[in-house]
């Protein structure tokens, strides 16, 4: 209001055009810190990457030397430590995910039985999730400690004998799916729990009326109804999960040998330890677009899966 | 006869249900037990077998860490980049949230998605181009370096969950402000932010909680000045010659949950909501 007052004396034109550039000024700069910050330090450092992943890395000037075209991916496609460290994703991937989301959406089942203290239980599935997940790698290396670690102690007495958790390669792996589980099940848990709260009843006490049992409920009635949920937890799960660093930092540091070492801590060492700059570049390039067409796939699949029912 | 036999039934499965969600729960809950309490034991008291309930309390880890100058220093650190970055955050994510949810802009759907599109970017993409460019310009080691790079995977959370919230709003709210006089942002300021408070409590809070607990870049572009508390816990977790320290990771780490377990159940109703929003919308 006010700059239209002042610019009334104006030619009628000029008034519309600067109206019109203030109006847009206005509603852009709304957006204008995210997007200047977001230039800064997400397109602009990743955009960096791609010329590091794409030249010799001068360690004198610490910065990306001469063009190489893709050597550095070559490099990287053949060593067979980089597969490596992508079938120890993939496998963590594939034990992870799906057990934290059929075990958060049973343990919801259980804790939305109706009674006083539900919503109290409820809450308590808050404080794993707001444990520091290199905190949460540190409490389970104590608990699986082979020697003095109390999860040992408790197989013992049902006659289980010690298992050296953080030495054997499987049970190496087993650990860190483990503490995944324990960080990461609750976050489903609470957005199970809304989701099953806002299943509509008459669906089920119709159910009930055409004398569907238990399982048939669950099969035919409630996971249909669950399956956008379903599916949108499971995608921000694997978004979270792909990112998996802190925990294996923390408890199995990747061994024993390289059994648990993930994409991201391979690329971490690769760059900060060998100062391999440009190949973890490449590396780091190459997860982002396999995790791009997954999650693409993944996002597919999910409408594809919506659409049917 | 039927129906009471269903309803025995039923309240048998019901009390099965509520007994073992509760026992759930505190299985959920036990390590973190289990690591405030081994951070009150002495070192004798660890490293036994089995493993003891009972025990002589004792600070000593506690005084250990917490006398060394450097660890309140990097508790200071982390306090700073975890409400530096949530601020920033929230303030430039709340806009443009705003901008997503009420403003018509050519374009800006566009760069939402690409914002949103952002989450699947492996923070190892970012890590070491940022230590590159940081190094270079003499930045490496510095509060501000780690608030801008937390903004990175905090501004597109905060950016859409305010969407959520500012989507639920009733418009005419807006339009009757400005139709008494009020510009875009007097709007906003005036009308939608002080609406939206919960929303924006909870938000900030989430994002506080997020930075809080960040590792992977603090490990790569601090390494003293501006080092945080999850750096410090990562090294002694790491820390495999002079064996395992027990008395120290859990101290550090009960000081490092306890206060972010309060605030977290403080605003529970909203942390929930809001993770439920931002997984499903």
């Amino acid at each position: 209001m006010a700059d239209l007052t002042v610019s009334s004396a104006r030619p009628a034109r000029t008034v519309a055009t600067w109206n019109k550039l203030s109006d847009l000024t206005s509603r852009w700069s709304f957006m204008l810190p995210t997007i200047i910050l977001l230039t800064a330090v997400l397109a602009y450092p990743l955009l960096y990457a791609v010329q590091i992943s794409f030249s010799k890395f001068d360690l004198m000037t610490f910065g990306p030397g001469d063009w190489v075209g893709f050597s550095n991916y070559i490099k990287v496609l053949s060593d067979y430590r980089f597969w490596d460290s992508i079938r120890v994703t993939l496998v963590y991937l594939a034990f992870a995910l799906p057990i934290q989301i059929a075990l958060g959406f049973g343990i919801a089942y259980v804790i939305n039985a109706p009674w006083w203290g539900r919503s109290a239980v409820r809450a308590l599935f808050i404080i794993p999730l707001v444990v520091a997940p290199v905190v949460a790698g540190g409490i389970w290396r104590m608990i699986l400690d082979p020697l003095w670690g109390l999860m040992n102690w408790v197989l013992g007495l049902v006659g289980i004998p010690a298992l050296d958790w953080f030495g054997d390669p499987n049970l190496a792996m087993a650990t860190i799916v483990i503490i995944d589980v324990w960080r990461w099940t609750p976050f489903v848990v609470l957005i199970a729990t809304a989701a099953l709260l806002s299943l509509p009843k008459d669906v089920f006490e119709a159910a009930r009326i055409d004398g569907a049992n238990w399982w048939q409920t669950l099969w035919m009635v409630a996971l249909p109804l669950l399956v956008p949920v379903l599916a949108a937890t499971f995608i921000v799960r694997w978004l979270g999960a792909v990112k998996m660093f802190d925990i294996v930092l923390a408890s199995t540091f990747g061994g024993p040998g390289k059994s648990t070492v993930v994409v991201n801590l391979f690329i971490y060492q690769e760059a900060f330890r060998s100062l391999h700059f440009s190949e973890s570049a490449a590396m780091a390039i190459i997860v982002l677009v396999l995790t791009m067409i997954i999650t693409g796939i993944l996002l597919g699949l999910s409408r594809k899966l919506e659409d049917v029912q | 006869m039927s129906t009471l036999v269903h309803r025995r039934r039923f309240r048998l499965g019901h009390t099965v249900r509520v007994v073992s969600g509760v026992l759930i729960a505190l299985l959920f809950l036990f390590p973190i037990f289990w690591m405030v309490l081994t951070s009150f034991k002495q070192q004798v008291d660890i490293f036994v077998s089995p493993p003891k309930l009972m025990f002589e309390v004792s600070f000593d880890a506690y005084i250990k860490y917490l006398e060394r100058p450097d660890i309140i220093h990097k508790l200071v650190n982390t306090i700073i980049v975890a409400v530096g970055s949530a601020l920033l955050s929230i303030v430039a994510g709340s806009m443009a949230g705003y901008a997503l949810a009420r403003i018509k802009l050519t374009g800006a759907n566009a760069i939402g998605v690409l914002i949103l599109l952002s989450r699947g970017v492996p923070p190892i993409a970012l890590a070491v181009p940022m230590f590159l460019v940081a190094r270079k310009l003499g930045l490496t080691d510095k509060h501000i370096t780690l608030i801008v790079a937390y903004a990175t995977f905090l501004i597109p959370y905060v950016m859409w969950l305010m969407r959520g919230f500012f989507l639920a709003l009733p418009r005419e709210l807006e339009e009757a402000a400005v139709i008494d006089g009020c510009s875009r942002f007097g709007a906003f300021m005036r009308i939608i932010v002080p609406l939206s408070m919960p929303g924006i409590i909870s938000t900030f809070i989430f994002s506080m909680i997020m930075a809080w607990e960040e590792l992977l870049f603090a490990l790569v572009l601090t390494n003293r000045d501006a080092t945080t508390i999850p750096v410090v816990i990562a090294g002694i977790a790491g820390d495999t010659d002079t064996g395992a320290n027990w008395g120290a990771l859990t101290a550090m780490g009960t000081i490092t949950v306890v206060p972010v377990v309060i605030i977290a159940l403080l605003v529970q109703k909203w942390l929930i909501q809001g993770l439920a929003d931002g997984t499903t919308k």
